[in-house]
């Protein structure tokens, strides 16, 4: 059941830090993700972010996805340009903008442009011929339920279809990391149902498929995810906390024997609290 | 829709027993169609069209110019210079026209570039608002799908926002308008409504005034209608306004 064993990473920052004029926002964020391979399964991963707000969250994704230059430090992703080394995977490059996908908060879309003209755009650099992607993107359309509106502009759209839409650019942009803020917030509950479904459906579609969200519901962190980390401020000797977000903890689901469920156990019940503890403390 | 006709009604009865009196500043309805009536015998026609031409004339260089400034402003070369240019609006036309009359002699041509300097200035402020307010998300979200700093200023700046230039010209016409109309009769040339406004108020003719500024206002109306009649059928995703 939970048998995997680990390749080369496929995520890494390494100091990282930010400051906007002379206020440090994050700093020595430091972590490393590794290719998760199952027997007999094509799994992709998915890492959650949680922390109370203004801990840096944002932040610290628009780095990830090379938005922002951060002031220290660097992202690494694997160069699939590159051939693999036997046992290690990729080998790694500095994350630049276009690599890595991103959906933010408010699902921006271009407001010009209707779903298909959208989703179009996102594939014009795809090695695809026009018919190839019309069928593409006609499958994608039928399947994320969008099939109806795709002649709708993003003011015509729900929240919902706003979301899927921004989350399919991406996917059809070839983007085998998807960073999405906050992904769950201002849905409903059949809307949060099918970004859940869709995070299934993109993380077992391919080997490196990475999903990275935030979130402020831990439950859904730990029922989704495989890694979570949590962003907040860290204590300081004399028991205040310092305003600066970094990783105060980081939970391997997999180690532990939680990833993969299609229940929650106890044991989830009892992580949601362990982790609600250390939010409420940083 | 109904409550605006209702006013109009009440305006326009409340004008005709205002003016039933003896002694009045303000002419009566009856005056100042008479003095319609006149005006159009006069060729009006053909004068709104005079102004109408320069207006357009004037409006399409200067749209081209400040478009031209407003697009490369975001190039740091060229902020400066935009952002020069939108103080420039503080500048007494005056002086814009004397120098202006050292280059060009030709009463009309003089009144297309007074026109354009004048809009200039406002559009290129405007459009300046308009690009400041394309928030850091619409770049992010086109820089995630692998877009050059020229596909960002084609697609986010130039094509997703096509719809937001056609209002600043709305709004700048009507300003524009009124001065049209001002320049017109400074600079005489051969037509235009701010010809006819001088000659009747040479006369003190007070019934060709009224009904002339009830004429230019709606002309006026009737611009700023059509254009946002315009923006709404050519991008059906703007909702600037209502
Ligand atoms: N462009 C910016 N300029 C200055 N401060 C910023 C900027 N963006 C975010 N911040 C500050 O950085 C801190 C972290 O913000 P953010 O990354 O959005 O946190 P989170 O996503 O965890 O809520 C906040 O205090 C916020 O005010
Ligand atoms: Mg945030």
């Amino acid at each position: 059941m939970g048998t995997y064993y680990t390749e080369g990473p496929i995520l890494s920052a390494e100091n990282l830090g930010v400051k906007y004029g002379d206020k440090e926002i994050i700093k020595n964020i430091n972590f490393q993700e590794l290719d998760v391979l199952r027997p007999g399964r094509v799994q992709g991963q998915i890492i959650a972010f949680v922390g109370r707000s203004g801990r840096g969250k944002s932040t610290l994704f628009r780095c990830m996805a090379g938005l922002q230059q951060p002031n220290e430090g660097r992202v690494l992703i694997p160069d699939l340009k590159q051939e693999p080394v036997a046992g290690k995977g990729y080998p790694l490059k500095e994350v630049q903008e276009g690599d890595v996908g991103f959906v933010d908060q408010k699902y921006t879309l271009f407001r010009h442009k209707t779903i298909e003209q959208a989703l179009h755009f996102a594939m014009r650099k795809e090695p695809l011929s026009d018919e190839e992607k019309e069928a593409k993107i006609n499958q994608y359309l039928i399947d994320w339920g969008l099939e109806e509106v795709r002649n709708q502009y993003p003011n015509e759209l729900s929240g919902g279809q706003r979301q899927r839409t921004a989350i399919l650019e991406q996917v059809l942009h070839s983007a085998l990391y998807i960073i999405m803020d906050e992904p769950f917030s201002g849905l409903d509950v059949g809307n949060v149902q099918s970004v859940q479904n869709a995070f299934q459906l993109i993380s077992q579609t391919h080997e490196l498929n990475t999903i990275i969200f935030s979130t402020h519901d831990i439950d859904m962190a730990v029922n989704l995810a495989d890694s979570i980390y949590v962003i907040g401020y860290p204590t300081l000797e004399d028991g205040n906390l310092e305003p600066i977000g970094t990783i105060v903890k980081h939970y391997d689901l997999k180690a532990e024997g939680l990833a993969w469920k299609d229940q929650m156990s106890q044991d989830h019940y009892d992580l949601v609290e362990g982790i609600k503890a250390v939010m409420m403390g940083s | 829709m109904l409550i605006a006709s209702l006013w109009s009604v009440l305006l326009i009865g409340y004008w005709f027993l205002a003016t039933s009196g003896e002694k009045k500043l303000f002419p009566p309805p009856s005056k100042a169609w008479e003095g319609f009536k006149d005006l159009y015998n006069e060729g009006l026609v053909v004068h709104i069209a005079s102004s109408l031409g320069l207006c357009l004339q004037a409006t399409l260089l200067s749209v081209v110019f400040s478009l031209a400034i407003a697009y490369l402003s975001p190039v740091p070369v060229f902020k400066p210079i935009a952002k020069a240019l939108s103080r420039m609006r503080y500048l007494p036309l005056t002086g814009i026209t004397f120098y202006l009359a050292m280059v060009v002699s030709d009463a009309r041509t003089m009144q297309v570039w007074v026109l354009v300097v004048f809009m200039s200035l406002y559009f290129i402020t405007s459009l300046l608002g308009v690009i400041n307010d394309i928030s850091q998300e619409e770049i992010d979200h086109a820089r995630s799908l692998r877009c050059s700093r020229w596909e960002v200023l084609w697609e986010v700046v130039i094509k997703g926002r096509m719809d937001y230039v056609l209002d600043v010209l709305r709004q700048n016409l009507a300003i524009t308008w009124m001065f049209l109309v001002t320049v017109e009769s400074i600079l005489v040339a051969a037509g235009g409504l701010g010809v006819l406004i001088k000659n009747s108020d040479k006369f003190m003719n007070h019934g060709r005034i009224v009904a002339l500024q009830i004429v230019i206002l709606l002309v006026g109306l009737g611009i700023d209608w059509f254009l946002n009649f315009l923006r709404k059928s050519l991008f059906r995703y703007s909702t600037i306004g209502n």
